[in-house]
C-alpha cells in the first residue's frame, strides 16, 4: 500500500500540530456514531486519569462512515481554543480524524493509525475498538501501563465472556496459536491492545501491507508478529466483553480473516514455529479470563446438518487436502447420528494440521481449502456446545485447556506433513 | 521631582516626564534590594551609595523604574519586611540624605523609583507594638489586633504554612493573644482605627513629599478582621485603599501604588480600578508560564488569561517570572502543583511554603533558549514587566541559605573580589556569594557580559530596546491566536493603529505552524529585532517554522 494514499495532506497537517506524542490511542471506525462518543469519553478520562501528564493523541482511522463518526470522536479533544473548564487537564488533548481509502478494512486502518505512530514517536501505542461498550477508563491504564512501566512490546487483552462467544478462537486459533508459536496468547486476534513504538515501527515496516493480511486479518498477524520476533509479551485483563449486534458474521470471510491468516503466517515464519520449545505463559495483569454461562439458544441441530452434509458434498476436496486415514475417521464421524455425535479433539487437530499443510503446498485453490475447513469447524463447533451445554467456568476452560494440549501433542505431526512425508 | 503640591522641582537633566500619568504602563521595572546590589561603605551590606553607583547601569539596561524592597529600620528578622520606623533608613543602608540624593540621580538618568509600603503589620519591635503590648489601656493599644481568646477568625487561612502554626500569638507581656497574617513577629496593624489610618498616610506622605514615584503596598487583602469571612479582600479593606489612592491622586498627581495581593484574577480585579490601585501583580499567570514551558503546551497560559478579566484603560498587570519570594504556587490547582513541584522542584529543599525557592536561570536549567522565550514572553504579554535584580545575566540560587535568602545572594559585578560586589572581607558579607562553577560570580558576572554582544547581559539589553520601540506592549490590546499545534503561543497587540504579532515556540523542538491572519490580509510582517521583512499575508494560513524556544516579534506594516 503506497503511503502517499494514508497520510493526506490533511492527515499529515494534523499530525503536525500534534507533534511529537508520549501516549497514541488509535480507534478504527467505520459508521460507529452510536458507540464511538461513550469510546472516546472513555479513553479521554483513562488519559486524564492515569497519564495526565503524558503528551497522548486520540488517531481515529476511518473506513469511509456516512454518520458523524469521526467528528464525535473530534469532539473528544481537549484545547484552549474549546475552554473546556469543566475539564481538569494539564496539557492539550487532540483527537484527530482521517479517512483512509478503498473502504472500511481493519488493516488499513491499523496501517494509518502506525503511520501516524512513526511520525509522532509515541513511547506507547493502544487500538480501542469503536464498538466496545463496555470500556472503563481503567481499560487505558491496564493497557498501557505494561508498555509504559514495564516496557512490554505487546499487551493482549483478556476478556469475561460468555462460554459460547468467540469459539473459532477457543477451537482453532488459540490452541493452534499456542501450540505453534509458544506463547498462550488468549485473545490472539484482539479488537483491543497495546503495543510499545519498537514492536509498532517493526510491524509497519513489514512488507505485508498489499497483501490480503494487510487488510484482513491483520491483528491476528500483529500478535503473530510479536511472538514469532521475539517481542517481550503481556496479557492483561479488561473485564466484560460484550457482543455489538452486528449483522451475523459470515462464516467463510471470518475463517479467511483468521484461519487463513494463521496458515498463510506458517510459510512466513517457519523457523520461529519450528522451535523446539514447549508454549509457556505470558506474564499477565489481573485476573485469568473467565467465561460467564447466561442462558444462551443455540441452533446445535443446524451445525449438525451442515457439518454432514459438507462432508458429504466436499468429498472430493476433502480428499485432495486429507490423509486417507483422517478422511476416514471424518467419514465415519459424519455417519453418527446427532445423539451420539461428537468430533473427538484428535481428529480435529489433524484435520486442522493436514489443512494447514495443503494451504501450505497449495494443492488446491488456497480459498477453496479455507471454505473446505468451514463445514468441519461447524461440526466441532457442535461437539463444543454439546460437551460444555452443563459445563461449569471451570469445566469449559479444561476442555479448552484439553484441546490445547492435543494441538500441542500433534505438533510433530504437522512438521511430517509439512515435509511432505505423509 | 514634584512637591506635595504636585509642582515640578526636577532638576532641568531630569528625563522623567511628569505630564505622563500613565508612567506605568510604559515603565520597565526592576527589582532590587539595596543590601543586595553594591556596598560602597566596605561593611559587607549594599547600600544606597552603592546603589548609587550603578545607575548608570540600570539606565543602560534600558529599564525606567526600579522597585526596592524595604530599606526601613528593621530587626530584619523578615528581610526588611518587618519595619520598625516608617521614615527613616536602616542605618547599614545609609541614611536619609543618601536617599534622596540617590533619589535624585535616578531622576536625572530618567529612572522612577517606587518603594515598598508595608502597610498590613510592623515588626514587633516596632514602638507602636511595643507600646501596645506594654498594658491594655496603653493609647496604642488598639493599633493592633488584640484578643483574649486564639479561636476569632476561624475561617483564616495561614499563609506561612511551614512556619506558623496560627494567625494568633500569645503575647506573656500584656496577656493576650495578637492577630498576624505572617510571621508571629509581625503584628497586623488595626485598620479599624482611623488613627493607625492616618498614620500610614502620613508615613506614605512623607517619601511623596520627598519625590518617590510609586509604592507597592504590601500584603493588601488582609488589612482588617471580620468574623465570619477568611478576612481577605474585604470591603472595607477596599474603603481604605479608595481612601489612600483619592489622597494621593488629590494631592501627587502621576504617582502610583501596587497591589501585592496573591489572589486569582476576578478577586484582584476589585483592586484594579480608577478609585483604587494603578496596577497589580498577575500571580496566577506566572507558574502557568513555567508550567507550559515545561509541558510545551500553551493551554495553562491561554486558559488563565481567558480567565483575566479586563482592566480600566488606567490600570496595569504587573508581570514577572521571579522575584524576591518562592515561585508561589498557591494560585494554581492541586494538579498542577504537583506538577510543578516534579518537574521545578525535584529537590526538597527548593520548596518553601506552597513555592519553590529558586531563580530564574536555574529553573530553565540554564538553558539560554529557555531564558530568552520567558523573557520574550514576560515582555510581550499585557502589563509592565519586571525584572528581578540578577537575572538579566542569570544569576543563581543557593537554596542551602534557608528560607528566602538563596534568591536574595548579592549582585555579581566581576569575577574580582567578592564579585565586585564589597570591598569588604568575604566572611562579612551578609551573605555567602555564590561560588559554585557554573553560577557563581567568576562565571556569571556584569563585566565578563558586557563584554559580548551575544550575552544574556546584552540580549537583555537589545529586547527592553525592542520592548520600548513601541507603546504596544504596554498599552495595547490582546487576542490570542488559537492555531491548531498547541505549543506555538501566539497572539495579536494592537494600539491604535500599531499592530504587534507575537509567536513564541514553547517547544524544545522546532515548530511549523499555520497562523490564520486573514483579517490582515495585505500586511507585511516586519521582525523587530532584526527588522527583516516577512512575507505578505495573503488568504491562506500564514505558515511559520520557529526553532526550538524560538520566538518572533512582528509590526504589522500595510505598504
Amino acid at each position: 500500500m503506497p503511503e502517499e494514499t494514508i497520510l493526506t495532506d490533511d492527515f499529515l497537517r494534523e499530525l503536525m500540530n500534534v507533534g511529537e506524542v508520549d501516549i497514541l490511542i488509535g480507534v478504527p471506525t467505520f459508521n460507529d456514531a452510536k458507540t464511538v462518543p461513550q469510546v472516546v469519553q472513555a479513553i479521554r478520562g483513562g488519559l486524564l486519569k492515569y497519564f495526565p501528564r503524558q503528551r497522548a493523541v486520540i488517531i481515529n482511522a476511518d473506513g469511509g462512515s456516512k454518520d458523524s463518526t469521526q467528528d464525535l470522536v473530534r469532539a473528544a479533544s481537549i484545547s484552549d481554543a474549546a475552554q473546556a473548564t469543566h475539564i481538569q487537564a494539564l496539557r492539550t488533548l487532540h483527537s484527530i480524524s482521517t479517512r483512509y481509502e478503498g473502504g472500511p478494512a481493519h488493516g488499513r486502518a491499523l496501517y494509518t493509525i502506525l503511520a501516524g505512530a512513526d511520525l509522532l514517536h509515541p513511547a506507547a501505542c493502544a487500538i480501542i475498538a469503536p464498538d466496545s461498550v463496555n470500556i472503563q477508563p481503567e481499560w487505558i491504564d491496564r493497557l498501557l501501563g505494561p508498555v509504559v512501566r514495564d516496557s512490554f512490546d505487546f499487551v493482549s487483552p483478556m476478556y469475561r465472556r460468555h462460554k459460547y462467544d468467540g469459539l473459532l478462537v477457543r477451537n482453532l486459533i488459540y490452541p493452534m496459536n499456542r501450540a505453534l508459536y509458544g506463547k498462550k496468547i488468549r485473545e490472539p486476534y484482539p479488537t483491543e491492545f497495546a503495543f510499545s513504538t519498537r514492536f509498532g515501527s517493526y510491524f509497519f515496516g513489514q512488507d505485508i501491507w498489499s497483501e490480503d493480511v494487510g487488510s484482513k486479518g491483520t491483528e491476528l498477524f500483529f500478535t503473530i508478529s510479536a511472538l514469532s520476533g521475539g517481542f517481550r509479551v503481556a496479557q492483561t485483563f479488561l473485564g466484560d466483553k460484550d457482543r455489538i449486534d452486528h449483522a451475523p458474521a459470515d462464516l467463510i470471510p471470518a475463517m479467511r480473516e483468521t484461519v487463513g491468516t494463521l496458515f498463510w503466517s506458517l510459510d512466513r515464519n517457519f523457523p520461529a514455529w519450528t522451535a523446539d520449545k514447549p508454549p509457556e505463559a505470558v506474564p499477565t495483569l489481573g485476573p485469568q479470563p473467565q467465561v460467564s454461562q447466561d442462558t444462551l439458544r443455540v441452533n446445535r441441530k443446524r451445525l449438525y446438518d451442515m457439518f454432514v452434509h459438507g462432508v458429504a458434498e466436499l468429498e472430493p476436496v476433502l480428499g485432495s487436502i486429507l490423509t486417507p486415514a483422517t478422511l476416514e475417521q471424518l467419514k465415519a464421524t459424519a455417519a453418527l447420528p446427532e445423539p451420539r455425535f461428537r468430533y473427538p479433539d484428535d481428529v480435529w487437530t489433524r484435520s486442522v494440521y493436514e489443512f494447514a499443510a495443503s494451504y501450505h503446498k497449495a494443492v488446491i485453490s488456497r480459498d477453496h481449502i479455507i471454505q473446505a475447513l468451514a463445514p468441519l469447524y461447524r461440526g466441532k463447533t457442535y461437539t463444543f456446545l454439546a460437551e460444555n451445554r452443563d459445563a461449569g467456568a471451570e469445566e469449559v476452560e479444561q476442555n479448552v485447556e484439553n484441546l490445547c494440549l492435543e494441538f500441542e501433542r500433534e505438533k510433530p505431526y504437522l512438521l511430517e506433513l509439512w515435509d511432505g512425508k505423509k | 521631582m514634584t512637591t506635595g503640591a504636585g509642582v515640578l522641582t526636577s532638576p532641568s537633566s531630569s528625563l522623567i516626564s511628569v505630564q505622563d500619568a500613565l508612567w506605568y504602563k510604559d515603565a520597565i521595572i526592576y527589582q532590587v534590594h539595596v543590601k543586595a546590589f553594591c556596598d560602597s561603605s566596605g561593611d559587607g551590606m549594599g547600600d544606597f551609595r552603592g546603589l548609587g553607583q550603578k545607575l548608570g547601569y540600570l539606565q543602560e539596561l534600558g529599564v525606567n523604574a526600579v522597585w526596592l524592597m524595604p530599606f526601613f529600620p528593621s530587626p530584619l528578622r523578615d528581610d526588611g519586611y518587618d519595619i520598625a520606623d516608617y521614615r527613616s533608613v536602616h542605618p547599614t543602608y545609609g541614611t536619609l540624605d543618601d536617599f534622596k540624593s540617590f533619589l535624585q540621580t535616578a531622576h536625572e538618568r530618567g529612572i522612577r523609583v517606587i518603594i515598598e509600603m508595608v502597610l498590613n503589620h510592623t515588626s514587633d519591635q516596632h514602638p507602636w507594638f511595643q507600646e501596645s503590648r506594654s498594658s491594655r489601656t496603653n493609647p496604642k493599644r488598639d493599633w493592633y489586633v488584640w484578643s483574649d481568646t486564639d479561636t476569632r477568625y476561624r475561617g483564616t487561612r495561614i499563609i506561612f504554612l511551614d512556619t506558623e502554626l496560627s494567625n494568633w500569638s500569645w503575647d506573656p507581656v500584656s496577656k493576650q493573644y495578637y492577630w498576624h497574617r505572617f510571621f508571629s513577629h509581625q503584628p497586623d496593624l488595626n485598620y479599624d482605627n482611623p488613627d493607625v489610618r492616618e498614620m500610614m498616610w502620613e508615613n506614605m506622605r512623607f517619601w511623596l513629599e520627598m519625590g518617590v514615584d510609586g509604592f507597592r503596598l504590601d500584603a493588601v487583602p488582609y488589612l482588617l478582621e471580620r468574623e465570619g469571612t477568611n478576612c481577605e479582600n474585604l470591603p472595607e479593606t477596599h474603603a481604605i485603599i479608595k481612601d489612600y489612592r483619592a489622597r494621593l491622586d488629590r494631592e501627587f498627581p502621576g504617582r502610583m501604588i501596587l497591589a501585592e495581593a496573591n489572589q486569582w484574577p476576578a478577586d484582584l480585579r476589585p483592586y484594579l480600578s480608577p478609585d483604587e490601585f494603578h496596577m497589580a501583580f498577575h500571580f496566577p499567570l506566572m507558574p502557568r508560564m513555567f508550567m507550559g514551558l515545561k509541558l510545551e503546551d500553551r493551554k495553562p497560559i491561554t486558559e488563565i488569561m481567558q480567565q483575566t478579566p479586563s482592566i480600566p484603560d488606567a490600570c496595569q498587570w504587573c508581570l514577572f517570572l521571579r522575584n524576591h519570594d518562592e515561585l508561589t504556587l498557591e494560585m494554581v490547582t492541586d494538579m498542577e502543583r504537583d506538577y510543578m513541584y516534579d518537574e521545578y522542584a525535584r529537590d526538597r529543599g527548593m520548596r518553601l511554603n506552597l513555592g519553590i525557592r529558586r531563580r530564574l536561570a536555574p529553573l530553565l536549567d540554564n538553558d539560554r533558549r529557555k531564558i530568552e522565550l520567558m523573557n520574550g514572553m514576560l515582555m510581550s504579554l499585557p502589563g509592565t514587566p519586571i525584572i528581578y535584580y540578577g537575572d538579566e545575566i542569570g544569576m543563581g540560587d543557593n537554596v542551602n541559605l534557608g528560607d528566602r535568602n538563596g534568591v536574595r545572594t548579592p549582585m555579581q559585578w566581576d569575577g574580582g573580589w567578592n564579585g565586585g560586589f564589597s570591598p569588604a572581607d568575604p566572611e562579612s558579607l551578609y551573605s555567602p556569594l555564590m561560588l559554585n562553577p557554573v553560577y557563581g560570580y567568576q562565571s556569571v558576572n556584569v563585566k565578563s557580559q558586557e563584554r559580548f554582544d551575544h550575552s544574556l547581559l546584552s540580549w537583555m539589553k537589545g529586547i527592553i530596546k525592542v520592548r520600548k520601540s513601541t507603546p504596544v506592549f504596554g498599552r495595547g490590546s490582546i487576542e490570542f491566536l488559537y492555531p491548531a499545534n498547541h505549543r506555538v503561543l501566539a497572539y495579536m497587540r494592537q494600539y491604535g493603529k500599531e499592530t504587534i504579532l507575537a509567536v513564541n515556540n514553547l517547544s524544545s523542538s522546532a515548530q511549523a505552524v499555520e497562523l490564520d491572519l486573514k483579517r490582515h490580509k495585505g500586511n507585511i510582517l516586519i521582525e523587530m529585532s532584526g527588522r527583516n521583512i516577512f512575507p505578505r499575508i495573503g488568504d491562506l494560513p500564514y505558515l511559520l517554522t520557529l526553532g526550538p524556544y524560538q520566538f518572533f516579534w512582528f509590526r504589522l506594516r500595510k505598504i
